[in-house]
């Protein structure tokens, strides 16, 4: 394998590392509500923004301000599900879905109403990358790759060992056997809310770290996350982080044959492949 | 004020082509396309480099606009239809970034970023200034014909089996239609209407470029149909005419708040888009004017 | 069923009534142009992918206003200006566009950013004979058939991939890499750029990125691997800042160069003083002695304008002082007076204020923008422009 190819792949894992963190958030709605959530993208500019409040203004270290994107984002989103889309839930994913598109441009344009456009900079210092050989890779990628394992591995965590995961486990596996047995669907929606639009925010605050913070960070990546969630299988949160990492692969994998100026499509030609081959993501649903 | 009324019916006219459009996919058969705009786009641009590039008269463009982007519907549609609703959202809004990129890229056919001017105008030189007015009747001309034969397409055994289909696919395949054949039908139909809508758009602004056709005007779009009605011509059309009547009086709406800075104002703008797609679900779900089945009659006893 | 229907038609007549009243009683409206005050427009983005730069156009655009106003306004009249959003946005321009022109009646649409808003808008400014005044770039849109309804204060592109061969002749580059997503004049700065440097035999390479990712690492990589010594970024602001970010990353020894328009103020500050130190940009800029640059930095109490902030005080103050100088507010009168108010005999002003009353005095004036001479060519192009090549240094944009 060329140290082209080697260095391609490592680029890839990066980038799909950070991709499958919102699209673990995606896809854990997914699994309690299901119904395709596209308010992520503005949930994601809010987790950006509230890093940046934490770091830039608060003088905060950047751990904490990934803490607090997480913490806005989830709290906005459960706000915003509960008087945006809980009282459409009766009337089916589209309706829901359609509504979660709405509720993204009130949410991006609330942030602009309070920001502006302007790109905005986290106060944390760019480090240059390290070469292994042929090889170039960043202390800041690593810890990118740190923070998004760390997310994932907490995230497999809670619902493999607590109660409330355990319930919203049952409630994606067979919600009317989980309502049978007494676990309040309304709870496992502010949880997955919570949890997914908390993740969606730390996505986005990694993204926003190596772009500039401003109301579209969240959008500009939203198709990428998409195609993350869609190829693992909407719904599967070990999806979602094997369908980043296959989105992150094929995109940087896709200079080889493509030009550069293409490489948004590759992830919709990615879906396509993979939708055909098997139509319910490589992992299907209902993984949680 | 009269010549911006008439621009902004034609807008409108044009926005209710593309809610009819949406509507046969969407509210009759119940396939969400998020990718509306990559057929309007794919129906502009073989308008205009018809006409353009070749010189063919103005309704061959019309013509080809609707075959070419009933082909593209139908070709790319066809691999989509096993999917699940959630996907094929997905998949369609992806299908429209790749249009735009190939439009900004492949700048052998498409002139790329600098768009395709100077798109024929029908009989803009003999009419001048009454071009607006004149195309205007044009536009409510498509849209009645269109309109229409919707109409009698929904009424049919055809528009039935759609209905079905939205319902319980399932069922449908049961009853032993062939649910794939109807669905890329749908889009084909769906697709002609919205590659219409394109031709209508180009020739209209005699300018076409890859950055119209943003994900954006597909919002506004099931804005209409969802205020309208989804399933009901009536409410895709009239519900398009609402949107962009919406859209322009926030204009004047904003004018009269102090204070807040040219941002805030444009941010409000989109907010209030936002927010009333949110509280015409909320309060109509089924939109302001609900789509009305046909009566089924039942079948008379054979007489012997 | 057939009562529901007709509640539901009425609720909506209802509806639309409701907000059409509301519309009637906003006081903008349909008094002519000839009393009244004089209207002219700012067609800016303000959302979407410009939208970081139409809030200081409009900014600027309105000092201009509201000096002129606070010296007793124009012709006797009161000027006013109208902000519109073009959504970054041909179609939403368009209809921006028309109510600007229907509705408000302006004489003139100021500060057009994409070249996409400005293509799809200019027909309509040379049929109802409002002019426009443009920052749009691309080379096509000056040879559409506008009767001179149309100049841009924006140099147009080929003017300015010469600069870049330039800078690469006089650093005495080998191998100038260029890096540009896809824009209306990418085509045509690369194509300039490589031939000027092969002629003398200096390797270009080129690749054209998708401006909408979030990490440009691979593309970094390819360029590395082919060791230029000097960099090109041909970007707007968003994409700058990403692909600045990873050159700083991947530690590229050489020179990195990019427009003015993209390395903004803004630019520096999104992505950090350490990574775009030593950077160059290339900015068009005043003629020696212009002090209207100096007079906006004060107004607008800014250290550092960017370029479009520039042109749009530009834009308000041509605008203005072509209709003082024609005593009529009109398209026509703009298109027909703006070269007049740029003699070289005349006194040099910086301002409208200043301008205005030396011309009712009768003498004549040679305005001296902020962003440039602002002279014209027949077509709308700019001409005699200056550039200047400036560095980056800890965090501030100086001349090199």
């Amino acid at each position: 394998m060329s140290a082209q190819v080697l260095q391609l792949i490592v680029n890839g894992v990066v980038a799909g590392t950070i991709l499958a963190v919102p699209a673990i958030g995606l896809s854990t709605i997914f699994a309690v509500l299901r119904f395709a959530n596209f308010a992520l993208a503005g949930h994601m500019a809010i987790g950006a923004f509230a890093g940046y409040v934490a770091n830039a203004w608060l003088g905060l270290p950047a751990y904490v301000a990934i803490l607090a994107a997480f913490a806005a984002a989830g709290i906005v989103g459960i706000v915003s599900d509960h008087f945006g889309l809980r009282p459409l839930r009766n009337y089916g994913a589209l309706t829901l879905a359609i509504a979660s598109i709405a509720l993204n441009l009130v949410l991006e344009n609330v942030l602009r109403f309070g920001f502006g456009n302007r790109p905005r900079d986290y106060a944390i210092k760019l480090v240059r990358d390290w070469t292994f050989g042929p090889i170039r890779i960043g202390p800041q990628q690593l810890e990118n790759l740190a923070i998004a394992v760390a997310a994932m591995a907490l995230i497999f965590l809670f619902l493999a060992l607590t109660t409330t995961g355990k319930a919203m486990r049952a409630v994606a596996d067979n919600p009317i056997l989980a309502d049978i047995k007494g676990i309040d669907p309304d709870r496992m929606a502010r949880f997955a809310n919570f949890i997914g639009m908390g993740l969606g925010g730390v996505g986005g605050m990694l993204v926003g770290l190596d772009t500039s913070v401003d109301p579209l960070v969240g959008f500009r990546a939203l198709l990428s996350v998409f195609a993350a969630a869609v190829v693992g299988g909407l719904g599967s949160i070990p999806g979602a982080a094997i369908g980043g990492l296959f989105i992150g692969l094929a995109e940087e994998l896709s200079l080889l044959a493509l030009p550069a100026s293409y490489k948004t499509a590759v992830g919709f030609l990615a879906i396509l492949i993979m939708l055909t081959l098997r139509p319910r993501g490589i992992l299907g649903e209902r993984g949680l | 004020m009269t010549s911006y009324l008439v621009a902004m019916a034609t807008f409108g006219t044009i926005y209710a082509l593309l809610a009819l459009s949406l509507n046969v996919m969407w509210g009759m058969t119940g396939m969400v396309n998020l990718g509306l705009t990559g057929f309007f786009a794919v129906g502009a641009y073989a308008s205009a480099l018809l006409t353009v590039r070749l010189g063919m008269p103005v309704a061959v463009g019309f013509l080809a606009s609707m075959a070419v982007a009933s082909c593209v519907a139908a070709v790319t549609t066809f691999g989509l239809m096993r999917l699940r609703d959630d996907y094929l959202a997905i998949v369609t809004l992806g299908f429209a970034e790749v249009v735009r990129i190939a439009g900004e890229n492949e700048i052998w056919l498409t002139n790329g970023t600098d768009g395709i001017s100077r798109i024929p105008q029908p009989l803009k030189s003999t009419l001048g200034p009454d071009f607006n007015t004149f195309y205007l009747g044009l536009a409510l001309l498509v849209l009645a014909i269109v309109f229409f034969l919707l109409e009698r397409l929904r009424l049919s055994p055809f528009g039935r089996v759609l209905r079905a289909i939205r319902e319980d696919a399932q069922m449908a395949a049961v009853a032993g239609k062939n649910v794939l054949l109807f669905k890329v039908w749908a889009f084909a139909i769906g697709g002609l209407i919205a590659g219409l809508a394109g031709a209508l758009y180009g020739h209209y602004t005699s300018y076409i470029v890859p950055e119209l056709f943003q994900p954006l005007l597909t919002i506004y779009i099931f804005l209409a149909l969802t205020a309208g009605g989804r399933g009901n011509n009536w409410g895709a059309a009239i519900g398009a005419y609402v949107v962009v009547f919406f859209l322009e009086s926030t204009r004047f709406l904003t004018g009269i708040l102090p204070g807040i800075s040219v941002v805030q104002i444009a941010a409000m703008r989109e907010l209030l888009v936002g927010l009333g797609l949110l509280l015409v679900l909320h309060v109509r779900p089924y939109g302001l004017m609900p789509e009305r089945l046909p009566r089924l009659e039942a079948p008379r006893a054979p007489r012997s | 069923m057939k009562s529901r229907l007709q509640t539901t038609r009425r609720t909506l007549l209802q509806g639309a009534a409701a907000l059409g009243a509301g519309v009637a009683f906003l006081p903008r409206g349909l008094r002519a142009q000839a009393s009244g005050p004089i209207r002219i427009a700012g067609l800016v983005p303000l959302t979407g992918g410009g939208g970081a730069f139409g809030p200081n156009m409009s900014l600027s655009q309105k000092t201009v206003v509201d000096e002129v106003n606070a010296a007793g306004g124009l012709l006797g009249r009161k000027v006013e200006l109208i902000t519109e959003d073009d959504q970054t946005n041909p179609e939403a321009g368009v209809r921006a566009a028309r109510k600007l022109i229907d509705v408000d009646k302006v004489s003139a649409i100021m500060s057009v950013w994409a070249s996409a808003v400005g293509t799809a808008v200019l027909p309509l400014c040379w049929e109802n004979k409002v002019m426009m005044l443009a920052i749009s770039a691309a080379d096509t849109i000056a040879e559409l058939p506008h009767q001179g309804y149309f100049v841009r204060t924006q140099p147009h592109t080929a003017l300015q991939g010469e600069q870049f061969a330039k800078f690469a002749i006089d650093t005495g580059t080998k191998h100038l890499y260029v890096m540009m997503p896809q824009t209306p004049f990418t085509e045509t700065v690369i194509k300039g750029i490589t031939q000027i440097c092969q002629s003398k035999n200096i390797k270009v390479t080129s690749m054209i990125y998708d401006a909408k990712k979030t990490s440009l690492r691979s593309e970094v990589d390819e360029m590395m691997r082919t060791t230029p010594d000097t960099l090109m970024i041909g970007g707007y602001q968003p994409d700058d800042i990403v692909l600045a970010k990873d050159v700083f990353r991947a530690n590229y020894k050489g020179r990195v160069v990019g427009f003015a328009y993209g390395m903004t103020p803004q630019f520096v500050e999104g992505a950090g003083a350490e990574v775009t130190e030593g950077m160059y940009t290339i900015e068009p800029i005043p003629a020696a002695g212009s002090t209207a640059y100096g007079r906006l930095q004060k107004l607008l109490k800014k250290d550092a304008l960017d370029t479009y902030t520039c042109q749009g005080y530009d834009h308000a103050n041509l605008a203005l002082l072509a209709i003082a100088q024609a005593k009529e507010a009109s398209g026509t009168a703009i298109r027909d007076n703006i070269r007049k108010i740029g003699d070289p005999a005349g006194v040099k002003v910086d301002n409208a204020v200043d301008g205005i009353k030396l011309l009712a005095e009768g003498k004549k004036i040679n305005y001296e923008g902020a962003s440039g001479p602002c002279k014209f060519t027949d077509i709308g192009n700019i001409r005699e422009v200056v550039f200047r090549l400036n560095q980056i240094k800890a965090g501030k944009i100086l001349p090199a």
